[in-house]
């Protein structure tokens, strides 16, 4: 009967608990920098998923008169050594890359919050247990752990379509460990304030009070920090997918699709091959930092004069 | 006043120590990990090596010496026992012990890191301090996104364009190794020979690095330029000069050495790519190599190393740390 | 007149911030004499602490100085150029700020923040700047001076370290003292030792105080005269005694109200009620019409202006127009 009555007052808080994401929106819609970011990454996640559907090729379409052309007409990218349409493998390459990074986040966030929230809320043996998998994580260098896992596993053979699965959930796995910090951090100064003892002495049960009430305080830090992972986790994908660790042949990716350019010849004379991809890296990341800065400044405007 | 001092190098001894302690349990950890990582291999983690035409027989017994028959758990106490005599077996592709191969590459790879980590010190903080004491001017603007740049273009991307451009177009630079082959330079000649093959991996490297310790350094003088005691040192009627660079920057960095202690062995496992990129060889090409050969004693044997450097590295910067803040208690 | 130490005319400070436009500071003239403690008295964000930095123009952008003028010993200091105003910093004028926590450089021992000012200033080398600074300690009344020299603040409590800023503050005999809330962050009986080494202090170097605090208890102890200011504006200055005996503008009298005083029959405090009006968003006329019991139509339509409204004593309050 308690709980209930907390719970109407967290119904009438409602409108002041929106406030400040209406707030942020509003600081953000006037961060110039930060809405590039997004119209580029609009433009990207557009052409990737609607790109392939108006090409006039298919994605393992060979053409094999007309291999390794330069841009044309027919092919506005050129065409790869066995006459496939670049450009067409591009959107497609952009599909993969995009999401294997989305998902890849959405683990990590998954795993790192949850465990984040349990140390920090029970603290002593549950919390050292979770700190030190996170510092022997952290204390690993990433890139290292995660070629040498994805060798193994490409060792079980995994058919080539279902590769990018492999790669979204290794990265995820191997990347939660500094939000789990994060998250942790929050929730114990979190703890110590008033409306949870508030709770406390309700009486309301722990999940209940780990997931809707401490949790959703932390939200401003997890979206920053995961909208800054994305990126990472699209530069991860595409270093792995470029050594030939993670998604390989015939299914395209960004990162993938630049190691033609470890042949001195195709470095040299066939730049429509490797340039285009690069640079959809390049400019889906930037976007995702922009953005996420001009997130964080809006959340978080104490850190902006 | 010296009764302070070796009060405080007392504790600073006994602190380093009690973290050199604390390592070992991390370690132990990534090791169990590692280990059990290579077990997740389908069939035998040594199959690799398996001449075919070894007969059956031959196979029971080299199975046999290498504690292949024996469970998982008990292959990891014989690869242990080896690890702490400084044993770390024998690479299948090189035919050497790990550790021989590991010492030819690992010093070409401290060359080059620790050129481009010294770079990227010099260059970041000043840039850091101005961008912050000048926020939002021309100058911040301009290295903002230059930092935005370094931080979003893949390595090996740019690692690759600067080859097209300078190596292959202008033929500025070499393309890979490190020295020029055929031709024996001896001193000054030989290092400026070396200087010269390194000059692109290590802009690849100072780039991305420099990108983030600059973000680093500017956000954490902004913080410290808004706090009190700079207004007191401005009321004392400080040069702005020394209120920055002696005030403000003392405080600015203490947070920075932390990064300074995570980039640090971030400059090897980030290297990798750049390395193999740019054929240097040093530890990254021969990473890849044990990879893609399957070679798991030698993968083990880096992969230890590069772990044992990181753990290093964070105790560097917590000491460091506690050097420039007294108000760090060593405990 | 030959005893002002200082005297500001007409000082304007704004801050450009990003929703808008803040007079922090909106036109304020008063003057210190030689060895008078000057109380400036108001709630938080009236604009004393802005009016107290104006004055070393210590103001960080957004904010800027926009127009006044601030005579020091005859010279205009808002005219002064950085390099001529850094020797007035700390040596003629010097400051103890609030928070001693916060104040001192955590990195910096004790002996190194005070013998920084006695080199600048006083052209000391660094073994007679440390004397110097033990010297300081001593006359702040630090225990073991010559031990703390070398602590870093951290090792020093509050009330120890309130004390090492008014070491540093007074090491160069300055001629102007700005105490801003000097006390407020310190406990009660640390607050009246302080209170006491800068009453102490003050007579010994002949200095000008400006006391800057929010607690009418501070001023009655240590004030010759006092302003009291409201949203960037004096709206009351008198003679302490005058001025605690004989209130006239509603806002002093609401925080004379506010203080307890002990063996008065009285059943509660009072408080001014409302709250201090948002920067941005002024009210029209009288700025403290809203939470005055005696507004009138005129106090919503126009600004008073600080008038004399008996003989030493000025309020900027429509009721007394025409008294004298």
């Amino acid at each position: 009967m308690e709980a209930k009555s907390i719970e109407d007052v967290r119904e009438l808080a409602t409108e002041d608990i929106m406030s400040p994401w209406k707030l942020a929106w509003r600081r953000l819609k006037k961060n110039k920098l930060a809405m590039l970011g997004l119209y580029i990454l609009a433009i990207m996640v557009l052409l990737s998923v609607v790109g392939p559907l108006v090409s006039p090729y298919t994605m393992e379409q060979m053409d094999l008169s007309n291999i390794q052309s330069p841009p044309s007409l027919a092919h506005p990218m050129g065409t790869d050594e066995v006459g496939r349409d670049v450009m067409t493998r591009l959107f497609y390459a952009g599909r993969i890359s995009l999401s294997v990074g989305l998902f890849a986040v959405v683990i990590s966030v998954v795993i790192g919050s949850v465990l984040g929230g349990i140390a920090g809320y029970y603290g002593g043996f549950i919390d050292s247990l979770i700190m030190r998998i996170v510092d022997i994580f952290m204390s690993f260098p990433f890139l290292p752990l995660l070629i040498t896992i994805a060798a193994v596993m490409s060792d079980w053979k995994v058919p080539p379509q279902y590769r990018m699965f492999v790669v979204m959930i290794l990265i995820g796995i191997l990347s939660w460990p500094g939000l789990a910090r994060i998250v942790r951090g929050q929730i114990l100064s979190l703890r110590e304030q008033e409306f949870m003892q508030a709770a406390e002495a309700l009486g309301i049960r722990d999940r209940r009070k780990i997931f809707r009430h401490l949790l959703p305080n932390t939200y401003a830090s997890i979206i920053v920090s995961a909208t800054l992972d994305l990126g990472s986790a699209i530069l991860t994908e595409s270093s792995l997918s470029f050594l030939g660790l993670g998604v390989t042949p015939p299914t395209p990716s960004w990162g993938q699709m630049v190691q033609v350019a470890r042949d001195l010849y195709t470095l040299q004379m066939q730049p429509w091959l490797w340039i285009p991809p690069g640079i959809c890296i390049f400019l889906t990341v930037m976007a995702i930092n922009l953005f996420g800065d001009g997130l964080r400044d809006a959340l978080d405007p104490r850190l902006k004069r | 006043m010296p009764g302070t001092i070796t009060k405080r190098g007392e504790m600073m001894r006994q602190y380093i120590t009690r973290r050199l302690i604390q390592m070992i349990p991390i370690l132990i950890g990534i090791s169990i990990l590692l280990f059990f990582i290579l077990q997740l291999a389908p069939g035998d983690i040594f199959s690799t090596m398996m001449n075919p035409h070894m007969t059956a027989e031959m196979k029971e017994e080299l199975r046999h010496q290498l504690h292949l028959d024996q469970p998982a758990y008990i292959q990891y106490f014989y690869w242990v026992q080896g690890v702490l005599k400084g044993d770390f077996g024998d690479s299948f592709y090189f035919k050497q012990p790990v550790t021989r191969v590991i010492n030819t590459y690992i010093w070409n790879s401290f060359l080059l890191s620790l050129v481009s980590f010294i770079l990227s010190v010099i260059i970041s903080i000043p840039i850091g301090v101005i961008s912050a004491t000048r926020q939002y001017s021309r100058f911040d603007y301009f290295f903002t996104v230059v930092a935005l740049i370094g931080i979003s273009i893949p390595s090996f991307y740019f690692g690759l364009l600067l080859i097209k451009w300078f190596s292959v177009d202008l033929k500025l630079f070499p393309v890979s190794g490190m020295m020029t082959p055929g031709v024996n330079f001896v001193g000054m000649e030989k290092a400026a020979d070396i200087l010269y093959h390194m000059a692109l991996p290590c802009i690849v490297l100072t780039l991305s690095s420099v990108a983030g310790l600059m973000r680093y350094t500017r956000s954490s003088m902004l913080e410290v330029i808004r706090q009190d005691y700079i207004k007191t040192a401005r009321a004392k009627g400080l040069r702005e000069r020394v209120v920055i660079y002696k005030h403000a920057l003392r405080n600015a960095m203490i947070p920075v050495i932390t990064i300074f202690g995570m980039w640090l062995p971030g400059l090897f496992s980030g290297a990798i790519i750049t390395e193999s990129i740019f054929n240097w060889p040093g530890i990254g090409p021969i990473e890849l190599l044990a990879v893609n050969n399957r070679d798991y004693p030698l993968l083990m044997g880096i992969n230890l190393i590069l772990a044992l450097l990181t753990l290093l590295g964070n105790l560097i910067a917590d000491i460091t740390y506690a050097l420039v803040d007294p108000r760090i208690r060593l405990k | 007149m030959a005893d002002d130490l200082l005297a500001i005319h007409d000082l304007r400070t704004y801050f450009y911030t990003e929703d808008g436009l803040v007079k922090a500071v909106d036109g304020v003239s008063f003057k210190i004499k030689k060895g008078e403690v000057l109380g400036v008295v108001g709630e938080s964000g009236c604009g004393k602490s802005i009016t107290a930095m104006s004055i070393l123009k210590l103001i960080d952008p957004p904010g800027k100085i926009i127009s006044g003028d601030v005579i020091f010993e005859g010279i205009n200091l808002i005219e002064l150029k950085e390099d001529d105003i850094r020797k007035i910093r700390g040596a003629s004028i010097s400051v103890i700020f609030q928070e001693p926590m916060t104040s001192l450089n955590p990195v910096f021992t004790i002996g190194d923040q005070i013998g920084e000012a006695i080199m600048l200033h006083q052209d000391l080398d660094k073994v007679n700047a440390r004397k110097k600074a033990i010297e300081m300690l001593k006359t702040v009344g630090i225990p073991r001076a010559d031990e703390v020299v070398d602590e870093y603040p951290h090792e020093l409590s509050g009330g120890m370290r309130q004390r090492a800023m008014i070491a540093m503050a007074i090491s160069c005999n300055p001629k102007l003292l700005i105490a801003d809330e000097p006390t407020t962050a310190l406990d009660v009986t640390i607050q009246a030792q302080i209170l006491e080494l800068m009453r102490n202090l003050k007579n010994d170097l002949g200095s000008s105080v400006m006391l800057i605090t929010h607690d009418l208890g501070v001023v009655a102890e240590m004030a010759d005269y006092v302003i009291v200011m409201y949203a960037g504006k004096i709206v009351e200055e008198a003679e302490v005694v005058e001025l605690f005996k004989n209130a006239k503008h509603p806002y002093t009298i609401g925080l004379l109200q506010s203080k307890p005083v002990i063996m008065r029959d009285e059943d509660r405090l009072n408080s001014i009620p409302g709250q201090v009006p948002n920067p941005l968003h002024m009210p029209s006329g009288c700025y403290f019409h809203p939470r005055c019991s005696h507004a009138m139509d005129i106090c919503r339509e126009s600004q008073p202006e600080l008038k004399e409204v008996c003989e030493g004593h000025k309020a900027a309050c429509w009721l007394y127009e025409g008294v004298i």
